[in-house]
């Protein structure tokens, strides 16, 4: 029997939803996009309503809903921990049975009462979905797969293989040791918001040197040749504490984290490399120990710190594994997707739908969030009387936003559907000149609004990938770290070892593409392909074609704490906040100069909260 | 998280062209699926009719687009699945009145062959189409104030429409004079009383309404009531533009389905446009009250005043006799009584 299988993920820190069918992906999206507040992790109704909308199906045609959480379990090892470090776990246990015994235990009523129908609600245990989430959109029939994240019931660290429709569990490392967690640390210590701020702390470790990378190893984490680990919890707090850290944490790294949105200073520049390089060698002995386990050429990851595409690329670099793919939802939303289709293969046995033809996965290019049709746009410019453009023919659209990047203009593009993850991918996504050296500055702090250090990634043509990176593969998800081929690089002369203002740094022209080229000349890599994305490709095509540059700077539609823009509405609000200079929505084309000064007043007005 | 409708310059306001939604719903949510001429019309407006069907072009407010049930779930469509070779044009429009039933009636059905018209009068559209602006919300959820497309009558009985085409942009109801917010759609009398007796909760609501003999629509009062000859003129208007015959279809208010208002002089109005063949009123009044009061009470939702999936099927088995008549069809066997 075949049917429809919608995932939930919910009450961790991004809810979500995610519908199958037969196996095969149809829709999925994350809560935040619709509320707007960034990594809701709410009951997701409107991602839900999404799913069911995308399909156009009633709540009838659903055979199951599957929640990604094992609550039970969950309850056992906060139950285990608690009583183990009593008395000083109470907090810990106050915040947690609240949120396990006032929420989670009632996730079956909660979504019968909101859909209205008495469909059957399954369980899956966190990394169990995140396994699933990992191995079945991709493109192996068999594959090694890896899971690493803060924590789901009693797992952090998952060892497993997939073959055709099921997923071996090999082995597992349990709570309290965490590399997600271990992560987080040093997020919060330097400054940054616990499953928000690790892209930061990524971003910001090639300004520093990993001196404390030994200090982290001896004191820190005991790393063994199997790839196992465990942490030395005397330095961590959130066994016992709502803490992440301790005073012996302090102590160990020269004095107290630096609050919200201090000034960096060397000290965490230095920290952020430590984290990272001990980070991927945690994650290059799992794989290594993994390719033993297996014999497989093909890993598949997820898992919140498979996010982490820095030891991504190390890992792929390293040649361990011919073949890598990496759930671009990696994170607790994906656990929707995760959850749906282990439920689809596992519980009710269907086969894997095959891969969609002309794909290079089972994911559809992660662009399964809601689209908008001309009709609809069109419907929200005209009664609010925006001044637009219409462009119908996609050529004259494409060549007119590659004249703008070329002149030095910042786009914003709202294209198809929503991505599903947390990149754009040229759904939802600003574009800019990547030659320009002024615009990573002016895109951070103008148009982001956000740090200055950080990083943009470059969206390049697939056939030009290996012009420009040394990649040689597709890397559609902008989950890969590579470098910029070396003939393309510049000399720095000014590093953070010799200046206090990042800025100063930041604005050195570092290669022929500066815009995306990161202090250690790496960059986040995303392939775009005709198949996967046509307009997207149609303008890095016609950009290349004005500049002889197949690369456009790609950065989410968003300002910092924003969550991604969803709609048209979403996408306008956004571009009249920000330093933007034209926007593109479907073939409607708006320009800064003419847009009503009450829709500008009026998006000055949100506010969100700094992530 | 869509919008649902776009701006129409001389009707006010259609569904988004091509639209396919899901809106949420206190029942769960329900599909909404819109023809390429922003209705939501299970068929592409196509002038020419295929032989041997009968078309139907079907007006109404919310009540027939089926707000708070997918398209198939609606009476509309109920009687398309029952009745072969019927081809059934729902210009169904939420928040709208008869008069602009009238104007979509005119854009739509210029170019198309059709057999019949079934009007659905709401009767509390005698309020819609004596008011000039209409209360609705913008895309933040606030409460504004918009602009519909209306008629004035003269004291010879000639219509001359007004506020064409629609002005666009929202009013804020905080910048209102008097005048203007006196001819704004508020949802009848006593705003805001009824806005406190909603809150309170359904039983409330029903023992003041049953207390107060609630009269949410007095135009229908007396003959020569100004609303009700607006009213009339316009189905009148709308009658005489027809090439077919006019089905009068009066969707009673739930007060009157559920005993708390009288529906007598409502009935005694709509009586009066009885003229078969040309136009025949077919009143579901009296059907749907042989059914138990805890069935009348389900033809609504618990909040949402709009029909349940029982109250539309309920409604289509009121109009379905008359469609089979015209149709030439044998009658049902049986339908679904109380």
């Amino acid at each position: 029997m075949s049917g429809y299988i919608l995932g939930i993920s919910a009450y961790y820190h991004d809810s979500s939803a995610a519908l199958v069918r037969d196996g095969e992906v149809i829709a999925a999206a994350q809560e935040e996009r619709f509320t707007r507040v960034k990594h809701d992790p709410r009951f997701p109704r409107n991602a839900i309503n999404y799913c069911l909308e995308a399909a156009f199906i009633e709540a009838e045609d659903l055979r199951a809903v599957v929640f990604y959480d094992d609550t039970l379990l969950t309850l056992d090892r906060v139950l285990k921990t608690t009583l183990a470090t009593a008395p000083r776990g109470r907090d810990n246990w106050r915040k947690a049975a609240r949120s396990l015994l006032g929420i989670k235990v009632h996730a079956a009523r909660r979504i019968r009462d909101y859909l209205q129908v008495p469909v059957p609600v399954l369980f899956t245990r966190h990394h169990d979905a995140h396994m699933a989430s990992a191995f079945y959109p991709s493109p192996f029939d068999e594959a090694a797969i890896l899971t690493l994240d803060g924590v789901g019931e009693w797992a952090t660290t998952n060892l497993g293989h997939g073959v055709d429709g099921a997923i071996r569990i090999l082995e597992q490392i349990d709570f309290p040791h965490s590399l997600g967690l271990l992560y987080s640390a040093f997020t919060v210590f330097c400054g940054f918001k616990v499953n928000s701020g690790e892209y930061k702390l990524m971003g910001l470790a090639p300004y520093g040197t990993p001196r404390y990378a030994d200090l982290i190893r001896r004191e820190l984490i005991d790393i063994r040749e199997d790839g196992s680990f465990r942490l030395n919890m005397r330095h961590f707090g959130y066994l016992d504490t709502l803490c992440m850290t301790g005073d012996a944490f302090e102590k160990l790294f020269g004095g107290p984290a630096l609050p919200p949105d201090g000034r960096i200073t060397r000290r965490e520049m230095d920290l952020a490399a430590s984290i990272q390089q001990v980070t991927e060698e945690v994650v290059l002995a799992c794989a290594k120990h993994l390719r033993r386990l297996t014999g497989s050429r093909n890993l598949v990851m997820a898992g919140g710190v498979a996010l982490n595409c820095v030891a991504n690329g190390r890992l792929l670099r390293s040649g361990l594994f011919e073949n890598l793919w990496i759930q671009p939802a990696a994170g607790d939303a994906g656990g929707a997707l995760g959850a749906a289709l282990l439920a689809a293969h596992r519980h009710f046995g269907l086969p894997r739908a095959p891969r969609p033809s002309g794909q290079s996965d089972r994911q559809r290019a992660s662009l399964l969030g809601p689209s908008f049709s001309e009709a609809e746009i069109h419907a929200f410019l005209d009664i609010n009387q925006l001044p637009f453009t219409h462009l119908p023919d996609p050529g004259q659209r494409a060549a007119l936003i590659a004249d703008h990047l070329a002149a030095g203009k910042v786009v914003g593009f709202f294209n198809g559907p929503m991505e599903f993850g947390p990149r754009a991918l040229g759904g939802r996504s600003i574009l800019g000149d990547p030659r320009n050296p002024e615009t990573q500055t002016v895109m951070n702090l103008k148009i982001k609004q956000r740090e200055s250090f950080r990083p943009f990634a470059p969206a390049v043509l697939e056939s030009a990938c290996g012009t420009w990176f040394e990649l040689d593969r597709a890397s559609p998800y902008m989950l890969l770290v590579a470098d910029v081929r070396a003939e393309r690089r510049l000399p720095i002369t000014k590093t953070s070892a010799d200046t206090d203002d990042l800025l100063e740094v930041v604005r050195q022209p570092r290669s022929d593409i500066p815009a995306v080229t990161h202090m250690d000349y790496s960059a986040r890599v995303q392939t775009v392909n005709p198949a996967d994305n046509p307009e997207f490709h149609r303008v890095i095509s016609a950009f290349e074609a004005r500049t002889g540059v197949g690369v456009v700077v790609n950065t989410s539609f968003n300002v910092r704490g924003e969550p991604i823009v969803c709609s048209p509405k979403d996408a306008y609000r956004c571009f009249m906040r920000t330093d933007m200079d034209l926007l593109v929505m479907g073939s409607y084309v708006l320009c800064k100069k003419g847009q009503p000064e009450r829709q500008a007043e009026r998006a000055r007005q949100e506010r969100f909260a700094p992530d | 998280m869509r919008e649902l409708f776009r701006y129409h310059p001389r009707i006010g306001h259609t569904f988004i062209p091509g639209l396919r939604a899901r809106v949420e719903h206190e029942a769960g949510g329900y599909l909404v699926a819109v023809n390429g001429q922003g209705f939501r019309c299970g068929h592409e407006f196509r002038t020419a009719k295929p032989s041997g069907g009968f078309r139907v072009i079907l007006c109404g407010d919310s009540f027939t687009a089926g707000d708070g049930v997918s398209n198939q779930r609606r009476y509309g469509d109920l009687l398309e699945q029952r009745l072969p070779g019927l081809e059934l044009f729902n210009l169904g429009l939420p928040g709208t009145g008869t008069d602009q039933h009238l104007l979509a009636f005119e854009e739509v059905t210029r170019t198309m062959e059709y057999d019949l018209v079934v009007v659905a009068v709401q009767v509390e559209n005698i309020r819609r189409v004596n008011s000039r602006y209409r209360e609705t919300r913008n895309m933040d959820g606030e409460t504004v104030v918009r602009a519909k497309p209306y008629f004035i009558r003269d004291g010879a009985g000639e219509l001359t429409l007004c506020h064409v085409p629609v002005p666009r942009l929202p009013l804020d109801p905080a910048e209102l004079d008097d005048a203007t917010l006196e001819q704004v759609d508020r949802g009848g009398s006593f705003a805001t009383l009824r806005g406190v007796v909603n809150r309170l909760g359904g039983p409330v609501k029903e023992l003041a309404q049953r207390l107060s003999r609630y009269q949410p629509v007095p135009g229908y009062d007396q003959a020569d009531h100004p609303h009700w000859l607006l009213l009339r003129d316009i189905l009148t208007r709308l009658i005489r533009a027809s090439q077919a015959p006019v089905v009068l279809f009066p969707i009673p208010l739930y007060q009157y389905v559920e005993g708390s208002s009288s529906s007598r002089a409502c009935q005694a109005r709509f009586a009066e446009l009885h003229r078969p063949p040309g136009v025949t009123v077919v009143d579901p009044l009296p059907h749907l009250l042989t059914f138990p009061p805890a069935t009348r009470r389900a033809f609504r939702f618990p909040q949402d005043v709009h029909p349940t999936p029982l109250y539309h099927r309920v409604l289509a088995d009121c109009l379905e006799p008359a469609l089979r008549a015209r149709m030439g069809l044998p009658a049902a066997a049986g339908g679904s009584g109380p």
